[in-house]
């Protein structure tokens, strides 16, 4: 599709007006991505460290109510939940995070339609900006994105100089946004930005996913596994940052005697109680089982379900882990 | 907006207390239309809620030939069960389903049926009882093996006696050795030492077998001796559960999602999965 240029004080009355037209406004700061109230806070760097956690809770909420209800003497009450999504733009989104949305969709969808999900994701205009970063947990282009990658993004933003940055226009629901604000952007060509996205550094690939998932066909029964079960906390940080871990609780809060709520809320498969039975049976009883069904569900049993690695590559989950189980290094090791 | 987490209300119509920690209750769904509107097959399984405590998964237990209530029972384990047992008679829980697959009845017919249960296992297999004595003309011999702890564990004592009084189904029950009380009648053994001794013939038959895990176990190898085919033998799973959609991301073996791929295989399948139920 066709490029634009906009600079930067331009952007900001962009992002003044998405405001004032009473969107949402979501941009990364140094440690996360927030609602951003004053454009004055805008940082739009694309050599900045991706965020502590990814954007999902504003699609799949860490906490949402699902039905409320009222208890009378035998009787209850339902109400619907409205989630009512406001049109959210987010800006500057990495584009390993910009590639989320595609993969969850698909879980989210299969057979039975979530709707809390889906009405969110569709009011999301996504504005990808390219990645300078990378360090040691990088492996993007092991999962077949990289740093200059539009997968995900409506509008992708290329830096082309201290003051300008390429708009690449990659879907019809980001034209229709660029037609709405055309008058921030001016003419650009493909031949500035095509020079600089051709010379970003690449983290290099770690693994190839193929092979993993053939591997992992043939190693559910592998003593590796108990190896790097006997390193896991179970704390699930790595669930909780992850762009498209999707695992969720369903429990009820109750804010009054005859009034509560039924939540939504995340989970993560590498908790002990996260499959116990009410028996005391445990079909993942240790962590090893848990590991393994934590890169499994990645890299073979969402490949067979839905065509996609559930997997972005962002490397969050290694970049946080308290006992500094590296994922790459881990599949990596997925070979004989 | 449609919403997939939002359950039916229900009535509690009766409660049957089926042990001193299993319960039976007989609900209906509480708007006309909407239980007008319900239908479900044998072997489906639901969510069931008590509103400020949680869901809880358990299978359908009634018959879908059987409409005029929908059943459960549910033996006293966890907080929504301690919940589920404290209610009454006309009080209202939540009800979500049904999910998942069901038992190929059509399948099954012009077979021999043998039903193999053990304690509280009997649930998921009493719907299929129940709904293969309706259509009974379908179905060659039917057998019934069921097997409690004590006589005090056995469930569903008014069904089994309907059973018992049918002369074209045979009906065996067992308890463990040391489970008889004064006056049993029935036989006193595991299950599949009795399976063994009925010895059903495995031509033309069909096995359903639910129970715990060790019976199962025990009972495979038997039937496998019996010459039954592994195509031939059919169960369901009862993984833990919360969302019961394929979403939430915990019932899986594998890639196959409990929920939405089962809760019933048969053994072929189960052995191609990866061993981790």
């Amino acid at each position: 599709m066709e490029e634009k240029i906009i600079n930067k004080e331009s952007l900001l009355n962009l992002c003044k007006d998405i405001i004032a037209d009473g969107n949402n406004l979501i941009a990364p700061n140094s440690t996360e991505y927030v609602l951003i109230n004053d454009v004055t806070q805008l940082t739009l760097e694309s050599t900045a460290r991706p965020t502590k956690a990814s954007y999902k809770t504003f699609v799949f909420p860490k906490a949402e109510p699902v039905i409320y209800y009222k208890r009378g003497k035998n009787d209850v009450q339902l109400l619907d939940v409205d989630v009512n999504q406001k049109r959210t733009v987010i800006l500057g989104a990495k584009p390993c995070d910009a590639n989320s949305f595609n993969i969850l969709r698909h879980l989210f969808n299969w057979d039975y339609k979530d709707e809390f999900y889906n009405q969110r994701e569709k009011n999301f205009i996504v504005i990808g900006l390219m990645c300078s970063f990378s360090d040691e947990y990088c492996f993007c282009t092991s999962v077949g994105s990289s740093p200059v990658s539009e997968k995900g993004s409506d509008i992708f933003l290329i830096p082309l100089d201290e003051n300008n940055y390429a708009v690449r226009i990659v879907t019809d629901k980001g034209k229709e946004f660029a037609d709405k604000y055309a008058k921030h952007f001016t003419q650009g060509d493909k031949t500035k930005s095509d020079e600089i996205t051709s010379k970003v550094k690449h983290p290099e690939t770690a693994f190839d996913s193929n092979q993993v998932h053939e591997w992992l066909g043939k190693n559910f029964e592998n003593p590796k596994w108990d190896g790097v079960g006997d390193l896991c906390l179970s704390c699930a940080q790595c669930a909780f940052v992850c762009p498209v871990c999707h695992c969720f609780d369903i429990v009820d809060e109750d804010y009054s005697y005859t009034e509560g709520r039924r939540m939504k809320n995340w989970d993560g498969c590498q908790f002990g109680h996260f499959t116990l039975h009410a028996s005391g049976h445990n079909p993942r009883d240790i962590q090893g089982k848990r590991y393994r069904q934590r890169i499994n569900h990645k890299f073979k049993y969402y490949v067979d379900k839905f065509g996609e690695i559930l997997c972005t590559g962002c490397g969050r989950c290694s970049r946080g882990c308290a006992v500094s189980i590296d994922i790459k290094e881990i599949v990596s090791n997925c070979k004989d | 907006m449609d919403n997939i987490y939002k359950p039916y209300l229900a009535e509690i119509a009766e409660i049957i207390d089926e042990t001193p920690d299993t319960k039976t209750f007989k609900l209906k769904l509480k708007n006309p239309e909407e239980a007008k509107a319900f239908t479900f097959k044998a072997g489906q399984f639901a969510e069931y809620s008590v509103f400020g405590e949680g869901e809880s998964t358990f299978c359908i237990a009634s018959s879908p030939t059987r409409p005029e209530y929908l059943e459960c029972s549910f033996k006293v384990y966890g907080k929504v069960t301690q919940a589920l047992k404290r209610l009454n008679q006309g009080d209202t829980i939540g009800f979500r389903g049904p999910y998942g697959n069901f038992f190929p009845l059509e399948e099954l017919k012009g077979k021999n049926v043998l039903f193999i249960a053990g304690g509280i296992g009997l649930a998921p297999v009493r719907c299929v009882i129940d709904n293969v004595l309706d259509w009974r003309n379908d179905y060659k011999d039917i057998t019934i093996i069921y097997g409690a702890r004590s006589v005090s564990d056995i469930v569903y004592k008014q069904e089994i006696r309907e059973w018992q009084s049918r002369p074209d189904v045979k009906t065996v029950v067992t308890v463990d050795p040391g489970g008889e009380s004064d006056g049993w009648t029935g036989e006193v053994g595991f299950v599949p030492t009795i399976v063994e001794k009925i010895a059903p013939s495995a031509e033309n038959t069909f096995a359903v077998i639910c129970g715990p895990p060790v019976m199962i176990k025990f009972t495979i190898p038997v039937l496998e001796k019996l010459g039954f085919k592994e195509d031939n033998i059919y169960t369901t799973l009862e993984n833990r559960m919360k969302c019961g959609l394929g979403k939430c991301g915990r019932c899986n073996i594998g890639n196959v999602y409990v929920c939405k791929d089962g809760p019933v295989f048969n053994y072929t399948q189960l052995k191609e999965l990866p061993q981790e139920f």
